[in-house]
C-alpha cells in the first residue's frame, strides 16, 4: 500500500483556520498530527490552540490574532447580510413578474414573455447564489434546462424545469428571510453603536431617567462605567460569533434552495448506471447462454455418449471382450475430450491462475507466454473483485494477443495500477508495445470486444495508435 | 513402487490408489493438505509422490508450493504434480531448482494408464515429465522469425517429446521411426538452435525447456 491511499485529496493541507464553516469539512473535529504537534483547529476561525504551548507571549498573540480574525468575519458577515438585503426589493420584483407572467401564460403573449421572464428570473437567483458562495467559499452551481426551441416548446421547458420553481421560492422566501437575517445581524451593531453614543446621550437635552439598558436606568456615571463597557463587551462577543452564524445560516438556506449540483449529478449517473448496468445483464446474460450451450452440446453429451458405450460395453463384456475393449477405448478417448473442453469452458469462465495467483501472478503468466517480450509491472494490486480481475484478464490477454498478432513489436509493456479517490477505487491497465500501430478498431482486432467489457465495469477505454506506432491501450476499472 | 498419494478429492484420490495398485504399486499413505504431505514424505520416504495442485485451505497453488518445499528440504525427492489444468509459470517454477524427478501433467493423461505409468517410473528413476500441453505453450511462444521455425515439421515434433522428457527410444517408438533416425534429428535440432549437444535425460530437457521459455 502506498501512503497516498491513506490521505484522500483535500484533507493533507487543509491548515487554514479560517475554513467557511459552511464547508463540509467540520474542522472542529479535527485533529491531526502535524509535524510532530498535536494540533486542534476549532471552527469559526479562532487560532490554532496548541496543547503543548505553553508560552504566554505566544498565547498573547494567538488571542490577538485571533480577536483581529473574529472581528474581520464578523464584519464580512455583515456585509453578506447587508448584500442579502439588497437583493431583497430586487426580489420582490423578481417575484411579482414572475407571479404575473405566469398567469397571463394563459395567453400566447404571456407564453412568449414566460421564458424572459425566468431568465431574469435566473439572474436573479444568480446573484443569490454568488453571494452565498462568497461565503461559504465553494461554488453554489445551478443546472438549468437550456431554454430554446419554438414558443411553446420555450414555455414548455421553463414551465418543467424544476429550477424555475426553485428561484421563484427561493426570492419569496428571501424577502422575508433576508429582511430578517439583516435585521438581527444590524441589531447587534446598533447595539454597540448606542454603547458608544452613550456620553452622547447623557449631554442631550432629554429628560431625566430616559436612558435605559436593558431595562437599567443610567443615571449616574458608576453606572454608566460599570454596565456600558460591560454591555459592550457581552454584545461584541456574542455578536462575534452570532453575525458569522446568521451569515453562514442564510447562505445554507439559500444553497439549499438554489444549488442543484448533486441531484442533477445523480440522475445523470443513474441514467449512466442504468445504461452501463444493462450492457453488463446483457454481457452476463449472453455469457451464461454461451456456457449453458457449450456445456449442454459438449460435456454433456460426451458424458452420454461415454455412458452408453461403457453400458454396452458391461453387457458383451462376456460375450465379445474385443468388441467390449474397443467400446471402452471409444468412451476413455470421449472423456480426455470432455475434460479438454470442460477445461477451456473453465478458463472462458474465470482463468485458473487467476484463482491461484490474483492478478500479478496471472498478468505475469500473460506476459511469460506473449511471443513479443513483455515487461509487465502489476502495482499495489491486492486481490480485486473477481469480475474486475476477470474482466482485466482478458483486456491484458486480448491486448497482447493484438500486440502478437498485429502490431510487429519488438517489445511490449504491460502496467496495472490500482488508484484509490476517496471512496472510490480504480484500476488502470496500461499496454503499449513499440510496434507499427495504426490499430484500427473496426477491423475486428478484439478491441471493440475490450471497449465491450469495460463499459460493462462503467470503465473507460482509450486507445492511441498512430500510424508508425507506438500503441498504448489505457483501460480504467472502476473496483468499488 | 511406494507412493505418497497428495489428494484432496477422495473419488480423485481413491481411483488414483486403485490405478497404481492395479499396476502393482504400493500406497503409502494418502494426504490431503501441503502440512501432510510434508510429514508423509518424511515419515515414508516415497519412491514417487503424486501431488495435486489445488489442495486446503485456499484451493489455489498449494500443491506447487509445496512440491517446491519438500524438494528444498529432499532434493532428491520424485514429484509428479497433477492438476486440472497446465501453467508454463508452474512448470518453470517446478523446475527451476534444476534436479530431475520432476512431472507435471494434466489429470486426463491418467486415463491412458499405460502412459501414465510410464511417466511415473520416468520421473521416479530421476527424469522429466512435462504435459505436452505446457510444451505447446512454450511452442506457440515464439516470434516471426524464430530459430525453431528453421526445424522440420519432423524435428518440430521431435524438440515436443524431447522437452516433455523422452527417451530417443520412447521417441522413436511413439513415431514409428527407428532410433537412429531419432538420434539424427535430435542432433539437426541442436544444431539448428545453437545449443550445446547434452546426453539424453533431464539436463536435454532442461536445456530445451530453458531455451523455449527464454526467447
Amino acid at each position: 500500500m502506498q501512503a497516498t491511499w491513506l490521505t484522500r485529496p483535500g484533507e493533507g493541507g487543509n491548515d487554514s483556520c479560517g475554513t467557511a464553516p459552511g464547508s463540509n469539512r467540520t474542522s472542529l473535529h479535527d485533529t491531526r498530527r502535524r509535524n510532530g504537534t498535536n494540533v486542534r483547529t476549532a471552527a469559526f476561525g479562532q487560532a490554532p490552540i496548541d496543547s503543548r504551548e505553553t508560552g504566554t507571549e505566544l498565547d498573547r498573540l494567538a488571542r490577538v490574532s485571533g480577536v483581529r480574525r473574529r472581528l474581520g468575519r464578523a464584519v464580512r458577515a455583515t456585509g453578506r447580510l447587508l448584500l442579502g438585503l439588497l437583493l431583497v426589493p430586487v426580489c420582490v420584483f423578481g417575484s411579482v413578474v414572475f407571479v404575473l407572467a405566469f398567469l397571463s401564460s394563459a395567453t400566447f403573449v404571456g407564453l412568449i414573455i414566460l421564458p424572459y421572464v425566468v431568465r431574469l428570473n435566473r439572474w436573479i437567483a444568480g446573484r443569490g447564489r454568488k453571494v452565498a458562495a462568497g461565503w461559504l467559499g465553494e461554488p453554489v452551481v445551478a443546472e438549468y434546462a437550456p431554454i430554446r426551441g419554438g414558443i411553446l416548446a420555450r414555455a414548455r421547458i421553463v414551465l418543467g424545469d424544476p429550477m424555475t420553481w426553485r428561484d421563484a421560492g427561493w426570492m419569496a422566501s428571501h424577502i422575508v428571510i433576508g429582511v430578517i437575517m439583516a435585521a438581527l445581524g444590524l441589531s447587534v451593531w446598533a447595539a454597540l453603536g448606542f454603547d458608544l453614543s452613550v456620553p452622547i446621550w447623557w449631554w442631550a437635552p432629554l429628560p431625566e431617567h430616559s436612558i435605559y439598558l436593558v431595562g437599567f436606568a443610567l443615571d449616574s456615571w458608576p453606572r454608566v462605567l460599570v454596565t456600558i463597557p460591560l454591555h459592550f463587551l457581552a454584545v461584541a462577543t456574542a455578536g462575534s460569533y452570532v453575525l458569522p452564524l446568521l451569515a453562514t445560516a442564510d447562505a445554507r438556506l439559500t444553497r439549499a434552495m438554489l444549488a442543484t449540483p448533486e441531484r442533477v449529478r445523480l440522475a445523470e449517473r443513474v441514467v449512466e448506471l442504468t445504461e452501463t448496468r444493462t450492457a453488463a445483464l446483457d454481457a452476463h446474460g449472453a455469457e451464461l447462454r454461451r456456457i449453458e450451450r457449450d456445456l449442454h452440446d459438449g460435456a454433456q453429451a460426451r458424458l452420454v455418449s461415454i455412458a452408453m458405450r461403457l453400458g454396452v460395453a458391461e453387457r458383451i463384456l462376456a460375450a465379445d471382450p474385443d468388441k467390449a475393449a474397443e467400446l471402452i477405448a471409444e468412451a476413455r478417448l470421449s472423456t480426455e475430450e470432455t475434460m479438454t473442453e470442460l477445461r477451456d469452458i473453465i478458463r472462458g469462465m474465470y482463468p485458473p491462475i487467476l484463482a491461484d495467483r490474483g492478478l500479478p501472478g496471472a498478468v505475469a503468466a500473460l506476459a511469460a507466454r506473449c511471443p513479443v517480450p513483455v515487461a509487465a509491472t502489476v502495482d499495489g494490486v491486492d486481490r480485486l473483485p473477481a469480475a474486475v480481475e476477470a474482466a482485466a484478464y482478458f483486456v491484458v490477454a486480448e491486448a497482447l494477443t493484438n500486440v502478437a498478432r498485429h502490431s510487429a513489436a519488438t517489445s511490449a509493456t504491460v502496467n496495472a495500477t490500482v488508484h484509490v479517490h476517496g471512496d472510490e477505487a480504480s484500476l488502470t491497465l496500461r499496454v503499449s508495445d513499440d510496434g507499427r500501430g495504426g490499430a484500427d478498431e473496426a477491423s475486428g482486432s478484439g478491441l471493440a470486444g475490450i471497449r465491450r467489457r469495460v463499459a460493462a465495469f462503467d470503465g473507460r477505454t482509450e486507445l492511441s495508435s498512430p500510424p508508425g506506432g507506438p500503441t498504448t491501450l489505457t483501460v480504467e476499472l472502476p473496483c468499488g | 513402487m511406494r507412493v505418497v498419494i497428495v489428494e484432496d478429492n477422495v473419488l480423485l484420490a481413491e481411483g488414483l490408489a486403485l490405478l497404481l495398485r492395479t499396476e502393482g504399486h504400493e500406497v503409502a499413505a494418502t494426504a490431503d493438505t501441503a502440512p501432510a504431505f510434508l510429514a508423509a514424505v518424511e515419515e515414508h520416504r516415497p519412491d514417487i509422490a503424486v501431488v495435486d495442485v489445488r489442495l486446503p485451505p485456499t484451493f489455489r497453488d498449494e500443491g506447487v508450493r509445496a512440491a517446491i518445499e519438500v524438494r528444498r528440504r529432499h532434493p532428491r525427492q520424485p514429484i509428479l504434480v497433477l492438476s486440472q489444468y497446465v501453467e508454463q509459470t508452474y512448470a518453470t517454477e517446478l523446475l527451476a531448482e534444476g534436479g530431475g524427478g520432476i512431472g507435471y501433467l494434466l489429470k486426463d493423461r491418467v486415463s491412458r494408464v499405460s502412459e501414465f505409468v510410464d511417466a511415473l517410473a520416468r520421473v521416479a528413476a530421476g527424469g522429466t515429465a512435462m504435459d505436452p500441453e505446457v510444451i505447446a505453450q512454450l511452442l506457440t511462444r515464439r516470434r516471426v522469425d524464430h530459430p525453431v521455425d528453421t526445424l522440420s515439421p519432423r524435428e518440430h515434433e521431435v524438440l515436443g517429446l524431447m522437452a516433455e522428457g523422452r527417451s530417443n527410444g520412447d521417441i522413436a517408438g511413439l513415431l514409428t521411426v527407428t532410433e537412429r533416425a531419432v538420434h539424427k534429428h535430435v542432433g539437426n535440432i541442436f544444431v539448428k538452435l545453437g545449443l550445446p549437444p547434452s546426453d539424453s535425460g533431464h539436463r536435454r530437457v532442461l536445456a530445451v525447456l530453458s531455451y523455449l521459455s527464454k526467447v
